[in-house]
């Protein structure tokens, strides 16, 4: 691999004019698409879960994203589209095979005015891999992303002058500027100073939003960051009200007490979008939805000496071809969900998209006799040696919605249609992940459960067969694996988007789990709000959203 | 009556001192919180590294000697979730949002109870006890979650804006969740109050108060309901625990910052500290209730003082 292969600039956009954000206006407009625009006004959100912390690196869930993502920013933004964006970096490249430098953004500040450069990303970094914590004086926390065990590659990292930082690795890691580049970052000098704990209760970043209320559980108050390095907010204020119940939000926005609302169930958006006051939009999401099956080796979990009874890839494929996804995405979904046969989110940096799993119960028991399950008895469930196929399903109710509720009872009567017997276990959440972690899910045991990411790259959501993790119940061939090394290691991108776009292909072909849907989050907001644009990211992005007068 | 009061007050330690240690080893016996916190994709070594940070792979036993001694100091430890002290936490909820919306559903619920039940009693037949009846069922019969979605419909959406779908801080805010919280308890003691008082009504001691030349309005709110409250009391002290504790249905329709959905939500996340210190707390105050309601009923009933 010589050195001018392996050097490639990703992204090497300036700013100014190019990035996402135009060059900061002197004065900001106040006529936005031919409509004059308060520019003082107070932007109301209603999202149906508050936050549990704002440090950032002790997790960016779904939740916490929307709005830790409004203070904190991070190396690497994205687009409406989702694709990758200059953000607190204005360029990442590969020096080498071993060795990414990121050039930083300048004239940078957080909100108590400390200044952004090569110092903070390396405090950040430091606090991502638990190194050198005790230098700075600040305590380790549980976090959601193990820096250090997930990028044991990830050797060293240095200041090359006051904007360009510098990481080395020990084999080449194609993706990651994403790895890195995603996480918000925080400031070095008041976080060692107040202490982490004090980034939960007074969050200071770099954001386009200051945070200056927050009433747990009930609301956030944001105030724009005039020193913010792109164009500033078009409204004053924003507020994040915390509404859980569906029903109740499209109420307040029906009132007028709120502008914008997430989350709107599919069965309420084509009645919100037939009247005039309000627009319903939405964008695809990584999080895809999806029925895992117990393929572990014996040795590989709590087995009782048993394999999984769905190793044999056979049994998968004709679970896939089981399931009439389009019924489910039409009848539960309202048309508000996507079939991707991909393990790939269709929204992320890499997606290839695959031939669809044909909803076809006859190929679904031609694939079940094939691999020796016939229904002998006529009682309507193949057996093999005399025992039946049962799939034990976990089913954690109440967790994802009513949506994906419904959607787990149409998956059982399909699957059963085709021959597979399933005895159902409603269990809480929290359960299912105990159960996963211990390793007791039974040899024919399955679940139902989305997946997610907070990452841009394909890699994030091709890693999941390639060790054993909560999610990882049908473990990477040893084929698969060599080929997902690959696609981390191969520094140019074009080849990589092909190794890529092959390894989804046969992962596709040997159906470790049976994907469902992918979400498409549904939004609603009163017609005085102008430009808002829904990300396939986890958070929402108020740049550039202004209300009418 | 010194000795009755202070063998109850020890039942009460009692009851809160084996509530807590139920819940101390009930939520491990689900687990541990460790698995929420990481990514889908941690492997067990993350796992096993967070559980050391949470400090849950020490030995069962000296965790809930930790425990009983931390709670001596008030020191319920610091969420897993958020970081905060959990004792904290709990009464942030607790005060002013539940313990106000609370106060405002029981005595609405008791206050308007009183008058229906003493009305439907002493009109029975009429069209007041037949009115008083059905409107009981009705709202006995309503789902919270329902009848709150149709007072917002209503009052925030249809009457443009005169109350507030969702939120806290002022009396606007509380009239709908008080009103929707109120509604069950508020049926079921006008119900208590009628029967009640239709059971004392013919007592000896009425008539003979009536045959003394009282007035009736001295006979049923003086001699009568006076009796007929001591099942009333004891409801209202075990509703006071259902508002305290169970509103949670309530606080998600109104967006209400209320201790309900904060340990309802700990559960599924296995936030032991949020879990233990809202459990403990809620056992006070039920407690605490109870406690008081004994005294109450030692007041209204000399029977029992003197047993």
């Amino acid at each position: 691999m010589t050195r001018s292969i392996g050097i490639f600039v990703l992204t090497a956009l300036l700013a100014v004019g190019l990035g996402p954000h135009p060059a900061h206006p002197a004065d900001p407009p106040r006529v936005v698409d031919g409509h004059p625009i308060d520019p003082d006004a107070e932007l109301v959100v209603a999202l149906a879960d508050d936050t549990n912390n704002m440090d950032p690196r002790i997790g960016m869930g779904s939740i916490r994203s929307n709005y830790i993502r409004q203070v904190f920013e991070s190396l690497v933004d994205v687009d409406a589209a989702g694709t990758p964006q200059p953000g607190l970096a204005l360029s990442w490249k590969a020096i080498n095979d071993n060795l990414w430098e990121f050039t930083l953004r300048p004239n940078v500040r957080f909100h108590d005015g400390e200044p952004f450069n090569a110092e903070t990303v390396l405090f950040n970094l430091d606090r991502m891999f638990r190194k050198n914590l005790d230098k700075w004086g600040i305590k380790d926390v549980a976090a959601g992303t193990s820096f250090e065990k997930l990028y044991p590659m990830v050797t060293k990292w240095e200041k090359v002058n006051d904007l360009t930082v510098r990481v080395h690795t020990s084999e080449p890691v194609a993706m990651l500027w994403d790895a890195l580049g995603r996480e918000p970052l925080v400031p070095r000098a008041s976080t060692i100073k107040s202490g982490v704990d004090a980034l939960n209760e007074r969050p200071i970043g770099t954001g386009p939003w200051r945070m200056v209320e927050w009433k747990r559980k009930d609301s956030m108050r944001f105030e724009r960051w005039d020193g913010y390095w792109g164009p500033p907010p078009l409204v004053k204020r924003m507020r994040f009200q915390t509404v859980p119940e569906g029903a109740a939000r499209i109420a307040a926005l029906r009132a007028g007490q709120v502008a914008l609302i997430e989350a709107v169930p599919p069965i309420d958006a084509a009645a919100l979008q037939r009247e005039p006051a309000f627009k319903v939009v939405s964008a695809a999401q990584k999080l895809g939805c999806r029925l895992y099956v117990n393929g572990r080796p014996k040795d590989k979990y709590d087995s009782g000496g048993k394999d999984g009874l769905f190793a044999d890839p056979r049994l998968r494929l004709a679970l896939n071809h089981a399931i009439n996804r389009d019924a489910i995405i039409k009848k539960i979904f309202g048309g508000y969900a996507l079939a991707n046969a991909s393990p790939v989110a269709t929204v992320m940096y890499g997606y290839a998209a695959q031939e669809p799993y044909a909803f076809d119960p006859a190929r679904a028991k031609a694939l079940l006799a094939e691999a020796g399950w016939r229904d002998t008895n006529g009682d309507g469930v193949v057996d093999k040696g005399g025992e039946p196929l049962m799939l034990q399903l976990l089913f954690p109710a109440k967790h994802y919605g009513q949506a994906f509720d419904e959607m787990t009872a149409a998956v059982v009567e399909m699957v059963k249609d085709v021959g597979v017997g399933v005895v159902v276990k409603p269990l809480d959440f929290g359960t299912l992940l105990q159960t996963l972690t211990k390793g007791t899910l039974p040899p024919n045991g399955g679940f139902t459960a989305c997946r997610t990411s907070n990452s841009v790259d394909a890699e994030d959501q091709v890693r999941d067969w390639a060790s054993y993790t909560l999610v990882n119940w049908t473990p990477f061939t040893p084929e698969l694996t060599t080929l997902y090394q690959a696609s981390r290691r191969e520094p140019d991108p074009a080849k990589r988007l092909r190794i890529l776009a092959d390894l989804q292909r046969q992962i596709r072909d040997w159906a470790p789990v049976v994907p469902l849907y992918q979400e498409i989050k549904i939004y609603a907001h009163s017609v005085r709000v102008l430009r808002f644009a829904p990300l396939p990211e986890l958070h929402m992005d108020f740049r550039g959203v202004a209300l009418r007068k | 009556m010194r000795a009755f009061l202070l063998r109850r007050f020890v039942h009460a330690l009692v009851v809160v001192w084996g509530v807590v240690t139920v819940v101390f080893f009930l939520v491990r016996l689900t687990g541990d919180p460790a698995a929420f916190l990481v990514d889908p994709t941690a492997t067990q070594a993350e796992i096993e590294h967070t559980r050391r940070l949470l400090g849950l792979d020490r030995p069962l036993a000296e965790q809930y000697g930790d425990f009983l001694l931390a709670i001596g100091r008030g020191d319920f430890g610091q969420s897993i979730q958020t970081r905060r002290p959990a004792l904290g936490m709990v009464l942030e909820h607790l005060w002013p949002a539940t313990a106000v919306l609370a106060a405002s559903a029981l005595l609405l619920s008791t206050l308007a109870a009183v008058p229906l039940g003493v009305l439907s009693a002493t009109h029975r037949g009429g069209w007041m006890d037949h009115g008083s009846r059905l409107a009981s069922l009705f709202l006995q019969s309503m789902p919270a979650f329902w009848l709150g979605i149709m007072l917002i419909l209503l009052f925030a959406v249809e009457l443009g804006g005169l109350l507030p779908a969702y939120g806290s801080g002022t009396i606007r805010h509380l009239i709908l969740p008080a009103v929707t919280l109120a509604a069950a308890p508020l049926a079921q003691n006008v119900r208590l109050v009628r029967s009640g008082m239709l059971e004392v009504l013919g007592e000896d001691y009425v008539r003979t108060a009536r045959a003394k030349g009282l007035a009736e309005r001295g006979v049923i709110y003086r001699h009568a309901l006076r009796n007929a409250a001591l099942p009333v009391l004891t409801v209202t002290g075990l509703s006071l625990g259902f508002m305290l504790s169970g509103a949670i249905i309530i606080e998600t329709v109104f967006s209400w910052p209320g201790l309900g959905r904060l340990i309802v939500q700990a559960v599924p996340g296995r936030d032991f500290p949020v879990i233990q210190a809202g459990v403990f707390v809620f056992a006070v105050i039920f407690a605490g209730v109870n406690f008081v309601v004994d005294v109450l009923y030692t007041v209204l009933d000399p029977r029992v003082r003197l047993a």
